[in-house]
């Protein structure tokens, strides 16, 4: 039999058929999916030794403890400390992604004077120029570091003004500061022991002082119980996401917290829900207060009869509002457990910055927020990380980024104790940056040094012999057989939480019912921190879902 | 004994804050998003939606539900569906496990998906210059044109898995195998564990009067559940759970 040019065909047409019922297509078709999930272009995360290693996150002044999954050096992964008794684990949604933030587009990666690239010597001689003209002002986002220090040791040699910029939360704390004369840095929270909250517009479920530590108590004292341990009663004009949570929510008109306060003042005295300490009651009538609000003068009074069903009751303010801290004086919840209390000893008031200083030139260290505008006709030289877009600054001098430096964290603001970590740089700081400490030190070089400084705030806790250290066990400080020890468990992202000071020690001077201040708006951690450089996964929480407003739609 | 990995989200607990997503996206080296993607086209395996009770005034309430892969346990639709077989149900963790290497990006499984739980990469994935340094090495970065999910931190089950075997342990200890979403609540919302141990505070939690499943009519039979004492939360839950996958909802 003759093989012919059609059996050829044949078989052909035969073998292509048969292949079809076999794996080798499928086969064929499943390899190449596979190496087009492999082709070399696509991006491939740093191959290395995996570690992990803890410390602090220095992108806010809360300090929230942090666990670092580094690999071949670089930090990939990043989540709570559930061992931190602050945070017990929690941080906001953008410290979880915080190791992207050193290659953010917007990183300030060069000195910049007037729109062009400049180097730090013209920078160094443009300040020192401008130092020897006049008196400077530095000012301070986060003060009682060890590189706050610094600047207040330059500041005071060169003849200048240190100045801090209060965060919402302290600023919050002021009234009582002037009734009382204590620093507001020495006032907090003594959320643990409350009973009732009555929040004027603060957004306590939304990363109000340290991220974590309100969210857990609400959690396990409030979320979902219809006559909770803990009452949260919110009052402001919108449907915020704590008003959402909140066991109780009344709606006021816009900027009204204050005839609030008032009203419900008058209403605690008049019908003898309160011992009758504080302040003469204020001026204004309920029927006043009750048109300022928008709510009747009977679901006025039905208010202040349910704040002080449960005490202790706190009244927390956005802002500097007098009338609320009244109240607060009012309901006795100053110097009180579950109150307003003291934190720290008594401490001299910092000098806060005020507008338009007329200073030769203004130093702005990265701590101060992207948000804040100088109003000044000084030279600027502010230092940050990231190029806000929107600074006024004559000169933008880069300085470190996340984990890039060495730092320490001092108590924040709201804590009710005094706490106190140390920052290490988990990655080494990149050359073309510098920090405010750093640059003012290759001006005087006999100016103190962080890393001394800190060294020395350790030794000064150790011998204290007060507090405890909390890492994965907590160890009682008067434990430790040498400074050098508790020094490096520090070193190693734990913390050191102070004892909690006897109550009783703050007495507001109050007469008189406060006039009412400028109404505070409330902000939440997206304002808080330096905008518009976010994290770009943070984009999952207003481009890629309707959870929150994209950032630059809120500000407009 | 194989384990039925599944969560329960407690949603009287759920403030909205989106730390779960976030968390979750940089745990699974999801991409920064392209200009032009929205929340329809966008990759967020771990996805927060609002639910308001509908009323007015002071009787206006909200809450928040976090939407995941549901992990079905019986006739998981995206399996049956799925062409290429990229889409099964893991014999050991009863975590249905989508295998990217083997998609073709048919969608049919996005399309047979109830909850709208899987996403599919409509763009490369990119980094902004030097980014790439902080991708997650335990989990490999997938390519346009594939679908993904969650698949409940597959990776930090197989370093548990590891640590277990360095230690010479046939199973894992639980406190090693954590999603990023359960560890990044701030509130502790999120349970998390292994559902056919009576004792593991997941089953305690799903076997509450106040837990419940979405669309359980279907018969999918999920294994993340959802809890709350208020109802209208339980009937917004499942009605959104619907609406989310109507064209009408997913605006772009």
């Amino acid at each position: 039999m003759k093989f012919s040019r059609r059996d050829l065909f044949i078989g052909g047409a035969g073998i292509a058929a048969g292949i079809v019922f076999t794996p080798v297509p499928w086969k064929l078709l499943g390899d190449t999916s596979i190496w087009t999930q492999n082709w070399p272009w696509i991006p491939q995360g740093a191959h290395g030794p995996v570690e992990t290693k803890h410390s602090v996150c220095t992108l806010c002044a809360a300090g929230c403890g942090i666990r670092v999954r580094m690999a071949a050096g670089w930090p990939v992964g990043i989540s709570g400390v559930a061992t931190n008794p602050i945070t017990k684990g929690a941080l906001c949604p953008l410290g979880f992604a915080a190791q992207q933030l050193n290659w953010h587009p917007q990183r300030l990666r060069e000195v910049r004077h007037g729109g062009r690239t400049a180097s730090w010597a013209e920078a160094q001689a443009a300040f020192e120029k401008a130092c020897g003209e006049g008196p400077v002002t530095i000012v301070d986002g986060r003060p009682g570091r060890a590189a706050s220090s610094v600047l207040e040791a330059f500041a005071a040699k060169h003849a200048g003004d240190y100045r801090v910029l209060l965060d919402e939360e302290t600023r919050a704390l002021s009234p009582y500061a002037m009734w009382s004369g204590v620093s507001a840095a020495a006032l907090g929270y003594d959320l643990e022991n409350m009973q009732t909250i009555v929040s004027f517009g603060v957004p306590l479920l939304d990363g109000w002082g340290t991220p974590g530590r309100f969210t857990r108590l609400w959690s396990e004292k409030a979320a979902g119980a219809a006559d909770p341990q803990l009452r949260l009663i919110q009052i402001e004009p919108g449907l915020s996401r704590t008003a959402a949570r909140a066991w109780r929510w009344t709606a006021i008109h816009e900027g009204s917290g204050a005839a609030l306060a008032a009203g419900l003042a008058q209403v605690l005295i008049q019908e003898h829900l309160v011992n009758g300490q504080g302040p003469a009651p204020p001026q204004m009538s309920l029927v006043d207060a009750a048109a300022q609000t928008g709510l009747s003068s009977d679901a006025i009074r039905e208010l202040a009869r349910t704040i002080v069903e449960r005490r202790p009751v706190v009244a927390i303010a956005a802002g500097d509002e007098p009338a609320i801290a009244a109240l607060n004086v009012v309901l006795g919840a100053v110097g009180t457990s579950g109150g307003i209390v003291l934190k720290s000893k008594p401490q001299g008031s910092q000098v806060q910055l005020e507008a338009g200083v007329g200073h030769r030139a203004m130093l702005l260290d990265s701590t101060v927020p992207w948000d804040f505008a100088p109003q000044t006709n000084a030279e600027v030289f502010r230092f940050a990380a990231w190029d806000g877009g929107n600074s006024k600054a004559d000169w933008l001098l880069p300085s470190p980024g996340f984990a890039e430096e060495l730092t320490d964290v001092p108590t924040a603001s709201t804590s009710a104790r005094e706490t106190y970590a140390i920052a290490v740089n988990l990655v080494a700081q990149p050359g073309e940056t510098k920090t405010a400490a750093q640059f003012l030190t290759n001006i005087d070089g006999t100016l103190p040094d962080v890393d001394k400084g800190i060294h020395a705030r350790c030794e000064h806790l150790f011998e204290s012999k007060a507090g405890t250290v909390h890492a994965e066990q907590a160890t009682a400080v008067a434990k430790f057989e040498s400074a050098a020890k508790m020094e490096e468990q520090l070193r190693q992202g734990a913390i050191w939480v102070g004892d909690p000071l006897k109550a009783g020690g703050l007495k507001c001077a109050l007469k008189q019912w406060p006039a009412a201040a400028n109404p505070a708006h409330a902000i939440d951690w997206t304002a808080a921190w330096q905008l518009p450089v976010f994290p770009p996964l943070a984009a999952k929480l207003y481009q890629e879902s309707d959870l929150r407003e994209a950032p630059g739609r809120r500000q407009a | 004994m194989s384990a039925r990995y599944g969560m329960v989200i407690d949603l009287d607990r759920c403030t909205g804050c989106g730390a779960c997503m976030v968390a979750c996206a940089a745990e699974n080296n999801v991409p920064p998003p392209h200009t032009r993607t929205t929340a329809r086209t966008g990759i967020t395996p771990m996805l927060v939606h609002k639910l308001s009770n509908g009323k007015e005034g002071a009787d206006a309430r909200e809450a928040f539900i976090p939407i995941t892969c549901m992990q079905c346990g019986e006739e998981t639709p995206c399996v049956s569906v799925c062409p290429q077989q990229a889409v099964q149900v893991d014999k050991e963790t009863g975590i249905v496990m989508q295998m990217v290497q083997r998609c073709l990006g048919c969608r049919y499984c996005m399309t047979a998906c109830p909850y709208h739980a899987r996403y599919f990469n409509w763009w490369d994935p990119e980094w902004p210059a030097g980014m790439e340094k902080s991708l997650n090495p335990g989990v490999s970065v997938r390519m346009r044109g594939v679908v993904e999910k969650c698949n409940l931190c597959d990776a930090r089950y197989h370093l548990a898995l590891s640590k277990a075997a360095a230690a010479g342990k046939k199973e894992i200890d639980p406190a090693d195998y954590v999603p990023a979403c359960v560890e990044a609540c701030p509130t502790g919302a999120i349970v998390f564990g292994n559902l056919t141990n009576a004792n593991d505070p997941v089953a305690v939690a799903a076997h509450s009067p106040d837990s419940f499943r979405l669309l359980e009519q279907i018969g999918t039979e999920p294994k993340i559940h959802y809890k709350t004492k208020q109802n209208w939360i339980r009937a917004q839950a499942d009605r959104n759970a619907v609406r989310s996958n109507s064209p009408e909802a997913q605006h772009v």
